[in-house]
């Protein structure tokens, strides 16, 4: 029982950051109906960024966020305005695919040039702090790493619901014709969009290298997972994703704690099946749709 | 007749390698509604488009208040008063009324000015503020009209655009919709629809037009419309008598 317990606690805690990667890549859908694949490169290029400026600078993963997230939001509004805005309106969901996985694997290789395939880990001198509380262990960097990411989503909740950028976006999102006709630019939004996008993913990546060991391939396997969270709490909503979070990361957990590690891996995609069984549109795919 | 305050000179706009309008001509004078009917797909809804910048005419010319406006954006044409509710649901239905509103100004720098306007907007349609923090998608098809027009008060227009207005509603709403409509001109707003409901939009129309295969083929009174023969054979059930005209000037909903 503790042992199940204890998996639970490390599960939400690991929610959290999923929920901030996939905010982003579900943003990115619900604006301009682009699945990202390279959602999972930014993150590993925002872990690889929070790692140069630790080791070269001394500045701290949590305290370079705001350096990372720029730079990502820079990056994020070239790739859009550079391969995806050329892309003709019609075709832009299917051709998105192919584009953005090019990018994953462009960034996968300059990544490699700049940093090399090996693993790489941020050991900030509270790595291994941990704190017990009632018998359960809280380990210190997941606890910053969730608070971390709860104040992220806050931000982004507050930027879409009391923002006028953020009211054209969900105008964007639940009527692109209609948001035009009002005066709208989807475009510099869907630029901007995707900028945030990144920008959660280099949030998300400063605190992902904390936790993790990371190289320059880690996106493949993040963003198998990323999606899994989008699609079970139903694309298009930032809601939904952290739902999808919750749920995958505590079943992980608990599988891991009262099975084997070995099937945690499985259970990403095993809850993913069994609710899209019951729920073909995910968690929040009927009820939140077009809502982000 | 005062100057007209939207003026279509041989407009030949479509999609694609086609064209749906061949060459519209038409005057709609300020403070006015006109109602363009026509069969599905004589282009009644790309006229609008034309209007509001959604579609660029391949030939011709769109002059609004004397200036051409052809060569503007739609955001342009906003800022300067052409406000255009599509034919679908044109809300946002995961924002609240408020909120729906308050889009209406988007295209407004003075935010404080935008809200006074959507005060004044919520006076006029009192739905706005009886739903104001429910999602617009949870109010009925007509509830939904009567924000929409709100919204377009919001930017204080010239010129509304409406395509469709009572599509979809129960023949109570559609009268409100209607009145509202009439409301928008009675405020000095020159309203230009297109309505399938010939009958109805004639009713609540000063002026009738007949859009047939891109081409306008006729322009009277919504008055005169609804008595003419050949109209009413075509568009109107067949019926086509002054008392029939009565009935329906008077009730609009029907």
């Amino acid at each position: 029982m503790h042992a199940l317990i204890q998996g639970i606690i490390l599960g939400i805690l690991t929610a959290g950051v999923y929920a901030l990667m996939a905010s982003g890549q579900t943003l990115i859908f619900g604006i301009m109906k682009v699945v990202n694949l390279a959602q999972g490169a930014m993150v590993i290029l925002g872990a690889y960024l929070a790692f140069q400026l630790f080791t070269s600078f001394g500045i701290d993963p949590f305290l370079a966020i705001p350096i990372t997230t720029v730079a990502l939001f820079v990056v994020g509004v070239l790739v859009q305005l550079l391969f995806l805005r050329p892309l003709r309106s019609d075709d832009r969901s299917e051709l998105s695919l192919l584009v953005t996985f090019a990018v994953a694997l462009l960034l996968e290789g300059i990544m490699s040039v700049i940093w090399s395939t090996s693993d790489r880990s941020i050991n900030t001198h509270y790595a291994n702090s941990s704190w017990t509380v009632f018998g359960y262990q809280i380990t210190l960097v997941r606890l910053w790493a969730f608070l971390l990411s709860l104040f992220a989503l806050g931000l982004l909740y507050l930027l879409l619901n009391r923002t006028r950028f953020g009211r054209a976006i969900r105008a964007s999102v639940q009527n692109p014709e209609s948001a035009t006709l009002l005066g709208v630019q989807s475009e510099r939004v869907s630029a901007i969009g995707f900028g945030l996008g990144a920008a959660t993913a280099a949030a998300a990546g400063s605190v992902y290298g904390l936790l993790y060991p990371f190289n320059s391939g880690s996106h493949y396997d993040l963003i198998s997972r990323l999606l899994s969270i989008v699609i079970l709490g139903g694309l298009g909503s930032v809601g939904g994703a952290v739902i999808g979070a919750l749920v995958i990361s505590v079943s992980s957990a608990i599988v891991a704690s009262a099975i084997s590690p070995i099937w945690s891996e499985m259970t990403f995609f095993i809850v993913l099946l069994l609710v899209l069984l019951v729920r073909p549109r995910g968690l929040f795919g009927t009820a939140a749709r077009g809502a982000i | 007749m005062s100057e007209p305050i939207l003026v279509l000179r041989s407009v030949v706009a479509g999609y694609g390698a086609g064209d749906i309008l061949k060459g519209v001509d038409l005057e709609v004078q300020p403070a006015t509604v006109t109602c363009l009917i026509g069969p599905n797909g004589a282009g009644k809804s790309t006229v609008l488009k034309c209007v509001s910048g959604l579609l660029r005419p391949r030939q011709g010319s769109v002059t609004y208040r004397g200036d051409v406006i052809d060569p503007l954006s739609t955001r342009k044409r906003l800022s300067r008063g052409i406000v255009h509710v599509p034919q679908d649901r044109s809300l946002f239905p995961a924002m609240t009324v408020w909120d729906n509103l308050l889009m209406g100004g988007y295209a407004m720098k003075d935010q404080k000015e935008v809200r006074r306007r959507v005060e004044q907007a919520a006076d006029t349609f009192p739905i706005c503020r009886q739903r104001a923090h429910d999602h617009a998608g949870s109010l009925s098809g007509g509830e939904q009209k009567q924000v929409e027009l709100a919204r377009t008060l919001v930017l204080d227009p010239g010129l509304v655009l409406l395509d469709e207005p009572s599509i979809g509603l129960d023949p109570k709403s559609r009268t409100q919709v209607f009145a509202s409509i009439r409301g928008l001109a009675e405020q000095g707003i020159t309203v230009l629809l297109v309505e399938q409901n010939a009958r109805s939009g004639l009713a609540a129309s000063d002026i009738g037009a007949v859009l047939e295969t891109g081409i306008v083929r006729l322009v009277d009174s919504g008055a005169s419309l609804l008595t003419n023969p050949e109209v009413a054979r075509l568009y109107l059930g067949g019926h086509a008598t002054p008392a029939a005209a009565t009935a329906a000037t008077s009730a609009p909903g029907r």
